[in-house]
């Protein structure tokens, strides 16, 4: 996968001038097309559950792609990632239903919270490399998941936060609408994958890339690599947390299962399903995901081992994500092309 | 120009195959059928550790509705049940209820979840304004909290309170009579564990004011391992022990502890123990523990009860739970409604059940009612009794008194600032 991005930062690098331009502004356009084509789909179909489903698949895609960061980016395969997502549910219903502040308020508060527990967290985890910083963080997850559980005055416990997230009206939007909070969760993902897009394509995220291949190069290199991993750490914690609060809005509460390490294990099979070497990887196999959970439990009950035998396909068959085959085999057709 | 032709899928056959995909993806979506049946949808747990719940709340929902169709259906269209799994997860508990409604058209819910995924449901019934039956959540708070409280939901379990009354008067009694002072409790370390042992000794105490608790373990919830608990027990040599521990849980509990001669050393009070899912599974059920009914056929000691509990058997080869006769009840008091009302239409049945009273074979008088106020179901059979290691099990049940229950009930809910 390394070679393949090698190969794309290649044929960006001798373009300059005009095309640097358009290459900077390109994800904005695709971004704001993308946003464009989500936002007037209620226009054509008056399907809720198709806007439940993209609803869905906005928080699982922040929630994915924010992982991937961590696991395609810079290498650290983290298994407790799921503990922001609950985090950013759990914040955000909570100061909804005990302060009643406007939402905009609460989405940036709860982002403040996540962002200092996860550079705590981040400081402790980020010094280990590989398995052990996988059980650090899986370690860090089950602990916030039993203070959730044992907090049961303050969090509700297993029950979860009941009575439903207030919602008011703020600048015009009523998330109780479900087009309105259909239209915000879309804009939510769009914004939130640009803003990880230009955090992989920045330096810093060809930092994160060295770091992964070689950290003891980027070291030498003057690169201080603590930081780097802490910075991403942070970073994807946020977005997996504006997953959480999407996710909380979708089911108007938060529960426990949000920050089990269940969620942290779909985190990672939504990677291998849709691939990690490229961006939008995470968001395929989100879409894939969630269409193979609705359509198989629509059928049967054993869903599990329909599951388990679509992650031996991709993990025995394709050994490798959807989109990551899919990206080799245009590489591979455009090889035999310029052979001839 | 050599390149027209290239080996792999050509354009035309991904258009067919990309086609073919919308096709799939769309058609539950469009599919709408609004003819004469009614579609009742249930999102419940059919995997996973509870599976067995789930499974029985099935078994007793179809048991009904076949009932009711053959009587002519719910004023007059045919019931269809859309049942589907939520995994015993909140979020797909919501996911599916929204989509029963939503995509497979169905006008009524019975939300057949436990705990969280209840409340979960119950916000997508707030939302969406659809009629809603909880069958499964035992939570007092769901029904009893008035900010929890719609319209259009109802919930057909029995709840936490209602035995915590009633396991604590039966205790104290004995309590009395044995000279049983020294107590200690044994519950799952989690909300209902905890809440439901806070609420038994609450009203243990208050019956018998004497009573104190030597020693609390809250082993977790699915603990392979009681060894330390049951040591920690013995040692503590009370004369009595509570445990709200259930299913699995508890077989393995008291499996453990027989290798201890447990409970020929103290009365013990497992108020879930009367269930056939925890009865049928224990190695060697000890003669003499105390427990709260939960599903049995011979209490209420009714022909009625009987019949339903040996047809059950008939269909399924097992006996029901406590949760098929809690969703058993939303069936029967759905068909009577529909009856009153004349419809089947949401929000009428929602009127037309309020405050309604059927004949029923669970009921402590042979009747169970919706009360009005805050729709949950009362005067159903509640009671305790000791076991026998073989069938029936638990053979004489000493009823609960509903009019003590209620007493106590509106000075719990004002203690908790709920009237």
């Amino acid at each position: 996968m390394t070679e393949l991005e090698a190969r794309r930062a290649e044929t960006l690098v001798p373009a300059r001038g005009a095309t640097t331009v358009w290459a900077r502004y390109r994800d904005v356009l695709i971004a704001l097309i993308a946003f464009a084509v989500l936002a007037s789909l209620p226009l054509f179909t008056g399907s809720k559950a198709l806007l439940d489903f993209v609803i869905r698949c906005s928080a699982y895609g922040l929630f994915a792609t924010s992982l991937n960061l961590l696991v395609g980016y810079t290498g650290l395969t983290s298994f407790g990632h799921g503990m922001f997502f609950g985090l950013g549910a759990y914040s955000f219903g909570l100061i909804m239903q005990k302060l009643g502040v406007p939402i905009p308020i609460a989405f940036v508060a709860t982002l403040a919270i996540t962002g200092v527990v996860a550079a705590i967290i981040g400081a402790i985890c980020v010094r280990l490399k590989e398995i052990y910083f996988a059980f650090v963080t899986l370690a860090f997850q089950m602990l916030i998941h039993s203070t959730i559980l044992s907090w049961a005055s303050f969090t509700g416990g297993d029950q979860g936060l009941r009575g439903g997230i207030p919602r008011p009206v703020f600048l015009g939007v009523d998330l109780s609408n479900h087009v309105h909070l259909y239209v915000a969760s879309c804009a939510l993902l769009i914004l939130g994958l640009l803003a990880m897009r230009q955090i992989a394509q920045s330096p810093f995220g060809y930092t994160l890339r060295m770091i992964r291949d070689n950290a003891g190069r980027a070291s030498f290199l003057g690169i201080d690599v603590w930081r780097a991993k802490l910075t991403v750490f942070v970073l994807a914690a946020l977005f997996a947390s504006m997953g959480g609060m999407v996710m909380a809005l979708f089911v108007s509460g938060a529960y426990p299962e949000f920050a089990y390490w269940t969620i942290s294990g779909e985190g990672i099979f939504i990677n291998m399903l849709g691939g990690v070497s490229t961006f939008l990887g995470p968001m395929v196999g989100t879409v894939l995901l969630l269409l193979l959970n609705d359509t198989v439990t629509r059928f049967t009950e054993y869903h599990g081992i329909v599951l388990g035998i679509v992650i031996l396909f991709f993990a025995l068959g394709l050994r490798k994500g959807l989109l990551d085959f899919v990206a080799e085999w245009f590489a591979h057709r455009r090889e035999a092309g310029e052979g001839r | 120009m050599t390149r027209t032709r290239r080996p792999g899928i050509s354009r035309r056959s991904t258009l067919a195959l990309m086609g073919a995909g919308a096709m799939t993806v769309a058609a539950p979506w469009v599919a709408r059928a609004q003819a004469k049946t009614i579609k009742i949808g249930m999102p419940t747990i059919l995997s996973g550790r509870v599976a067995q719940l789930g499974t029985s709340s099935r078994n007793a929902v179809m048991l009904e509705v076949e009932k009711v169709n053959a009587a002519g259906g719910l004023a007059g269209r045919q019931i269809e049940m859309v049942i589907r799994d939520s995994k015993g997860q909140p979020q797909e508990a919501a996911r599916v209820a929204r989509e029963l409604v939503n995509t497979d058209g169905c006008e009524l819910l019975i939300d057949a979840e436990a705990s969280s995924g209840a409340f979960a449901v119950h916000e997508v019934a707030r939302d969406l304004g659809v009629f809603c039956i909880h069958t499964n959540s035992e939570t007092s708070a769901l029904t009893a909290d008035p900010k929890q409280h719609i319209p259009n939901a109802f919930r057909t379990a029995r709840q936490g309170v209602h035995d915590s009354i009633v396991g604590g008067s039966y205790a104290a009694a004995i309590a009395k009579a044995k000279g049983l002072k020294k107590w200690a409790t044994c519950s799952p370390d989690y909300a209902y564990g905890r809440d439901t042992t806070a609420e038994f000794t609450l009203y243990l105490k208050r019956f018998a004011p004497d009573v104190e608790i030597i020693s609390e373990s809250w082993p977790k919830l699915f603990q392979p391992d009681y060894t330390e608990v049951v040591t920690k027990i013995l040692q503590a040599k009370p004369q009595a022990l509570y445990s709200c521990l259930w299913g699995g849980d508890l077989t393995s509990y008291i499996d453990q502890a027989n290798i201890y001669a447990m409970f020929g050393q103290m009365e013990v009070f497992a108020v879930n123990m009367a269930d056939y899912t925890a009865l049928t599974v224990v190695k060697n059920l000890p003669k003499g523990i105390h427990s709260g009914n939960r599903y049995i056929k011979t209490f209420p000691a009714t022909p009625e009860n009987a019949a339903w509990g040996d047809a059950y058997k008939a269909k399924y080869n097992e006996y029901p739970t406590n949760w098929s006769w809690e969703n058993a009840t939303a069936v029967m008091l759905m068909a009577e409604a529909a009856k009153k009302a004349n419809a089947a239409d949401g929000k009428k049945l929602a009127e037309a059940l309020a405050g309604l009273t059927i004949k029923c074979p669970f009921g402590a008088d042979g009747t169970v009612t919706m009360r009005a106020e805050d729709h949950t179901l009362v005067g159903y059979a509640i009671g305790w009794g000791t076991t026998i290691p073989q069938e029936p099990y638990v053979p004489e049940v000493k009823a609960g008194d509903w009019k003590t229950i209620f007493e106590l009930e509106a000075e719990w809910k004002k203690s908790k600032g709920y009237t």
